[in-house]
Order: C-alpha cells, then sequence, then structure tokens
C-alpha cells in the first residue's frame, strides 16, 4: 500500500522486482494487504535505452553488457564465475532479467516435471503441467505472448496474439528442418506483434537484448508492475537486502537492507517472499545466518545453493548465398524445434535440448566476429567480406538440459563484496558428461539442418561462456524436507513465513527458457497463498 | 579527413592527423563501386571526443609507431606496415579497430551502403514477412506429439 513508511511494518515484503517478484505483487494484490518490494536497482526509461542511439552496438559492451561484472553498474552486485565454464548474466533493476531478456517464451513440457519416473533420473516435481497450466495462460495474457496454437509437441493452448514474422531467416531454417522431416514451430513470444494492452505492436528493430524502446518486448515494468502499482503495491528502489531476520519462535520478521544512501536499515514483515533469482535468492538464505540457522536461513536440507542449473548453450552459425535480411526483427525469437527434446538412450545421453532460431546481429558485431574469426579481414578485402555474411547468417541455439548436481553451487565468497560490504555470490560448476555429450549431439544436428538449408558455410560454437541466463534449482521445491528446500507451493520447510517464488525452486531445469514456467509458478504460489491465508503458517 | 572541430583544439597535430587518416583509410579503405566510403571520411575524433575522450591519448600512442613518411605511401604499401603494427601492438591494435569500426558503422552513409536504414534502429523499425505458415503442413501431418505419461 503506498504511503507505508520505512518504519511501519508490512504484511508481505517481496525481495526483487524481476520476472517472479511481478507476477507474485499483481496477483497478492486483490488480498489488499500492505505489500512492499525491494528492488536494489532502478527503474529504466525505455526512451533511454541503446536503441534510441546511433551507438546502440557499443552500448552492449559497456552499459547494457548481459554480464554484471562488465556492466558493472552501482546497482549490480559481483559474481565470482572464476570456477564455473559458464558466467551468470542478469539485469538488476526493476524488471530484472525480463529488461534484457530475449523474450523466447516457452513452457516446460508435460514430461519435464516427471524426469524420474520417465527417465530413471534427477527427481520429479511435486505438481505436474496440469496444476501450472491456467498460470501458464493467465501469464501469457497477462505478459501478452505472441505464437501459434496446434505445437503437436505440447497440449493443446492458445497464445493471445499471432506470431512473430518468420522472415526470411525463418523460412529457410524451416525449409531445412522439412527436408530433414524433423519438428519446428515458430516460437511462443512475450513480445507482442499487435497492438495489447496499451502497448503498440513490435517494430522489429532487432535488439530486444538491450531493452525494447518501442516496449513491444514484454518486460514485467510494463505488464505486471504497472497493475500492481494501480492496486496499491509499493516498490523500493534502491532498497538492497542484506539478510532476513528471525523472532524468537524462528520466524522470519523483517529484513535487513541498505537504502540508497547505503545506510543500513530494518523492515519488519509478517511475510517474505524471496524473488532475486536463482543466485541473488540463495546468497541472501547463506548471508542470514543465525544461531537457529547456523548454516544460512531455510537450510535444514543443506541443499540451499545447491544443484545450480543454467543450459548449457552453444550456437552453429550458416551463411547463406541469399540475402535473408538477418539484422531485422526480434533477435533471439523466430522458430524453434523439439525434435530432440526428449529421452532416446541410443543418443548416448538422458533428456534432450531445444533448438532456437535466431536472427543475425548489428554491423558492429558482425565486423568484430568477422576480424575474432578471421572471416572478415580489416583492410582493402573487408566489404565483400562483410557484405557476403552480414544479412546472410542464420543460427541455431542448443539449449541442453542441465540436470540437478549438488557440486554446482552458488556459495558465499570470502572475499568479494558489493558496494554495501553483502558478499558476494561464488559459483562453482562444471559441464556433465551428459550435457557434453548432448551439446555435441545438438552441435552436430544443427549442422545437418545449416546444410539442409542450404547453408554455404557453417561454424559451430559451444560451451557459450556468457550465457548463463537461467539460473535455477538453488532452493528446490519438493515434499519431503530433507531433500527440499520449500514445499510444493514455495513455503520453505524450516520458516513458515518464507516463500520463494523464483527460479530457485525449480526441481529440474527442462531444456528451454525458463520465464515462462517461472511465472506460472509465481502466479500459481500466489494464488495457493490466497487459498489458505487464514492458515498461511499451518 | 572531414572534421569540423577547429584545428587548434583539435588534440592532434596536423601531422598526427594525416598519419591517423592513412591509418584509418589502410584498415577501411573505400569500396570500389563508391558504395563504401573509406574510414578516413568518417569523424572519429569528433566520435571519440564526445564519447570515448580517454581513448584519445591511447590513440596518439598507436598513431606514434608510424613514422611521418606513412601517410604518403600508397594504400599497397601502407598494408603491410600495419599488418606489422597489428602484430607487434596486438592489444592497441585491437582497441584501435574495435573504436574504428564502431565509429564506422554508426555513420549514416555506411548502414545506408550496407542496406540498412540510417540512423540509429527506433523508432523506424523494420518490415519483415510474416512468412507462409503453410511450410507447416509437414510437420502437422506427422503422428508426433508431446510425450505422455499416465497421472
Ligand atoms: C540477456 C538475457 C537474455 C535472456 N533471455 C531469455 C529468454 O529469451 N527467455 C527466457 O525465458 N528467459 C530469458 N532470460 C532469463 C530471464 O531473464 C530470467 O529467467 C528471469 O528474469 C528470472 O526471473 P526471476 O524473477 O527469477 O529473477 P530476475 O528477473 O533476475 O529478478 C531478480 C531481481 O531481484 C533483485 N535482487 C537481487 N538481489 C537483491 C537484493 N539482495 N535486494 C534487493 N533486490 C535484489 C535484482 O536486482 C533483480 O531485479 C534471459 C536473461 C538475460 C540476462
Amino acid at each position: 500500500m503506498a504511503g507505508a513508511s520505512d518504519n511501519d511494518p508490512v504484511d508481505v515484503l517481496i525481495i526483487g522486482a524481476g520476472a517472479s517478484g511481478a507476477a507474485v505483487a499483481w496477483s497478492l494484490a486483490e488480498t489488499r494487504m500492505r505489500i512492499v518490494c525491494f528492488e536494489q536497482g532502478d527503474w529504466t526509461n525505455p526512451s533511454e535505452y541503446p536503441s534510441t542511439r546511433k551507438d546502440w552496438e557499443s552500448q552492449q559492451f559497456g552499459p547494457y553488457h548481459i554480464n554484471p561484472n562488465v556492466r558493472g553498474l552501482e546497482t549490480d552486485y559481483p559474481i565470482n564465475n572464476d570456477e564455473s565454464p559458464i558466467n551468470v548474466v542478469n539485469f538488476n533493476g526493476v524488471g530484472g532479467g525480463t529488461i534484457l531478456y530475449a523474450a523466447h517464451f516457452p513452457r516446460l513440457h508435460p514430461s519435464d516435471f516427471r524426469v524420474k519416473t520417465l527417465d530413471g533420473v534427477a527427481d520429479d516435481w511435486p505438481i505436474n503441467y496440469e496444476r501450472l497450466e491456467p498460470y501458464f495462460s493467465k501469464n501469457d495474457r497477462m505478459m501478452g505472448v505472441s505464437g501459434l496454437a496446434g505445437d503437436p509437441m505440447y497440449p493443446p493452448k492458445q497464445p493471445p496474439l499471432p506470431p512473430i514474422p518468420l522472415g526470411l531467416v525463418g523460412e529457410t531454417i524451416a525449409r531445412g528442418y522439412n527436408k530433414l522431416g524433423w519438428h519446428w514451430w515458430p516460437s511462443d513470444s512475450a513480445i507482442i506483434t499487435r497492438p495489447y494492452e496499451g502497448r503498440d505492436q513490435c517494430l522489429n528493430l532487432g535488439p530486444c537484448m538491450s531493452g525494447c524502446s518501442q516496449g513491444a518486448k514484454s518486460s514485467v515494468d510494463i505488464t505486471y508492475w504497472p497493475e500492481a502499482l494501480r492496486s496499491g503495491v509499493e516498490i523500493r528502489t534502491r532498497c538492497r537486502v542484506r539478510e532476513i531476520t528471525l523472532n524468537r519462535q524462528g520466524m522470519a520478521d523483517g529484513v535487513v537492507y541498505y537504502d540508497e544512501e547505503g545506510t543500513e536499515r530494518h523492515q519488519k514483515a509478517e511475510v517474505v517472499v524471496m524473488a532475486c533469482n536463482g543466485v541473488g535468492t540463495p546468497r541472501i538464505l547463506l548471508n542470514s545466518e543465525s544461531a537457529q540457522f547456523p548454516d544460512g536461513l531455510a537450510n535444514r536440507s543443506g541443499l540451499v545453493g545447491k544443484n545450480l542449473m543454467f543450459h548449457p548453450v552453444g550456437f552453429v552459425q550458416g551463411i547463406f548465398e541469399e540475402r535473408l535480411d538477418s539484422h531485422k526483427g526480434p533477435a533471439g525469437c523466430c522458430i524453434l524445434s523439439k525434435e530432440f527434446y526428449e529421452t532416446d538412450r541410443s543418443r548416448g545421453f538422458v533428456r534432450g535440448y531445444n533448438m532456437q532460431i535466431t536472427r543475425g546481429t548489428g554491423p558492429l558485431a558482425t565486423a568484430l566476429q568477422g576480424y575474432t574469426s578471421g572471416t572478415i579481414p580489416w583492410g582493402p578485402e573487408h566489404h565483400e567480406a562483410f557484405q557476403k555474411r552480414f544479412d546472410h547468417v542464420a543460427s541455431i541455439g542448443i539449449l541442453c538440459e542441465d540436470l540437478p548436481e549438488e557440486h554446482n553451487t552458488v556459495t558465499l565468497d570470502p572475499n568479494l563484496v558489493d558496494s554495501d560490504g553483502i558478499p558476494a555470490p561464488k559459483i562453482n560448476y562444471r559441464l556433465s558428461e551428459n550435457s557434453e555429450k548432448m551439446l555435441a549431439h545438438g552441435l552436430a544436428r544443427a549442422e545437418d539442418v545449416m546444410e539442409a538449408a542450404g547453408a554455404t558455410e557453417i561454424s559451430s560454437s559451444g560451451v557459450l561462456e556468457d550465457a548463463g541466463w537461467h539460473l535455477l534449482g538453488t532452493a528446490r521445491m519438493g515434499d519431503d524436507p530433507k531433500t527440499s528446500v520449500v514445499n510444493s507451493w514455495g513455503r520453505s520447510h524450516d520458516v513458515k513465513n518464507l516463500f520463494i517464488v523464483d527460479g530457485s525452486i525449480f526441481v529440474t531445469a527442462g531444456g528451454l527458457n525458463p520465464t515462462s514456467t517461472i511465472q506460472a509458478l509465481a502466479l500459481y504460489i500466489a494464488d495457493t497463498m490466497k487459498k489458505n491465508l487464514a492458515n498461511l503458517f499451518d | 579527413m572531414t572534421n569540423d572541430v577547429i584545428a587548434t583544439d583539435h588534440p592532434l597535430t596536423t601531422s598526427q592527423q594525416e598519419t591517423l587518416a592513412a591509418l584509418l583509410d589502410t584498415l577501411l579503405p573505400a569500396s570500389d563501386d563508391g558504395t563504401m566510403p573509406s574510414a578516413q571520411a568518417v569523424d572519429l575524433i569528433g566520435y571519440l571526443t564526445e564519447k570515448n575522450a580517454e581513448f584519445i591519448p591511447v590513440l596518439v600512442e598507436a598513431i606514434g609507431h608510424f613514422d611521418d613518411g606513412f601517410a604518403g605511401l600508397s594504400l599497397s604499401d601502407r598494408y603491410p606496415v600495419v599488418e606489422a603494427f597489428s602484430k607487434a601492438q596486438a592489444e592497441l591494435f585491437d582497441e584501435l579497430l574495435f573504436h574504428t569500426y564502431d565509429c564506422y558503422y554508426q555513420d549514416d552513409r555506411v548502414l545506408e551502403g550496407i542496406g540498412m536504414a540510417a540512423g540509429p534502429p527506433f523508432p523506424t523499425g523494420n518490415t519483415i514477412e510474416a512468412g507462409d505458415l503453410s511450410l507447416l503442413d509437414p510437420v502437422m501431418q506427422t503422428s508426433r506429439t508431446y510425450r505422455k505419461y499416465d497421472q
């Protein structure tokens, strides 16, 4: 509720204003409780996003870099990635990762919730696709999702808006898939292709991953948040939470945080909801040590920060003789293929991957990439080589399902701290043999597609370093308090007024982009909280 | 090199300017058909002054690696000199190339030359084909379905 001052206790304190924090805030708003969200970053202004500037591409090497260690804004926190082949990437501000995300918006499949039963690996989720289905649909409507009904790889679903244009890239690669007789489908995309809820449609600008100036990409600062604020939720920016505090009964009673001036403050709350993502949430829980929780809050299972899952990613690039207008249209959203999504043990690995067809890069990235790969020289031959590649390119990203492994962790770095002195997260992660085999398989199959589509030159790369986009599994859900951190509706087993709604609670990662599922889970948890308000802590 | 900065305020001496112009023209000469301008025709110094002034002393250092005669050489004679520099001073060269490309590929003449609209992407935007969705017919004709299981 607007007007609750710093010292007034609030009913619900949400930490993090990203994809999940926004969804849970919006859903809980109808309870008329006093709900405040603390966000360490700022609001962003779409009229200042790089695509409004001529130097839009080089902005992505600086203030709009996806890696917070390179971006280095005051509102970022450093992350020690030294022990990981994959760097965590994120955005810290209202909207969280959705400010920079590509908005590729597939859902987990029904089978993803039953990995142990079906394939004998990892664990089943305590909930299933059918339980989440109404929340997937509600989230699609709230976010504004474009797509095409009828994909045989899913139970029936109806995206509210028509699909993103295939363009020449999509058509060319689709023909390749057809030649091989493999599955493909236009991507579900959180980008509006028609005017929707007061927002204007996509202009095919291209650089979605440095913020959408048009407001067509459905980042939560322009979808959920305006509605939640109208319903009385308050966001306080530049409030960075250091730890969650407990009362004598072992219930959370608020947080210690730093305000914009760096002053330490305490905020009291009846309910605390963590929405800081799969790295930010375990970081704060581990930093909330107490006599009752010497290993970090809500960590009697010992699993807070463990089982970190990214999606190991590789790319195959094809160069085509004909012009594909590759720089036009949403960079990360075009078509996808689920041909190798499910387990086939004859491939030598278990589970599978999504193939995400992406468009090309801008001219600066093309020239620089051409220089490093030796394909576009500087000097008299530059222009000819450049023209052969720029706008003649299509890529296939291989997004592998990462299985939960306890040795892949987020811990607190003993030395590195953020600007408020809070310990930074340290990532320890290694690619499993299963993931390595899967990635190699995916790259080889993507090369087959490129060949079938008529590419004249094909190159592969992976595992991609700055590709820790998806941060999952570090406070998993489950029915057994010994093997999970939260229950089947996001409530901590150990602290009954502490909830987690972000990607940390994933049991397994699926082989696709997670935000649609993260938000469906957040809506489901909020709904379950509303249904149980009278006995929320029983 | 075209430059609208008053000469006395220019961060480079006249001879440094001549060397820079020759260096840029070696990195990205004009295309034979005249569509693509030479990098010496885009205002690198103006751009750096506005956006990346801290690179100017580094640029001066880079220029210092070329002797006075460099600017008078033909393109084909300049090329091996720059190539040798790119190997001997790889880091410095990479920085120079980054800023040159960055400035070059925002110039309206260059953008139009490569088939893009002049100016920033927003608000002009682009039109792309919706695409032929009948390409999906073969996908729909298979018996393929999502993986089902007993609840
Ligand atoms: C470049 C990029 C591309 C991506 N592309 C896609 C895509 O195409 N499809 C897809 O599904 N996903 C994509 N993602 C991932 C997507 O952004 C995330 O899955 C999603 O945002 C996660 O939601 P979340 O709520 O878990 O956390 P986030 O959205 O990351 O939000 C967490 C918020 O918590 C705040 N916070 C953290 N710690 C504190 C603290 N101590 N105090 C106060 N505030 C705090 C952060 O500032 C942040 O705003 C992409 C991400 C990036 C970076």
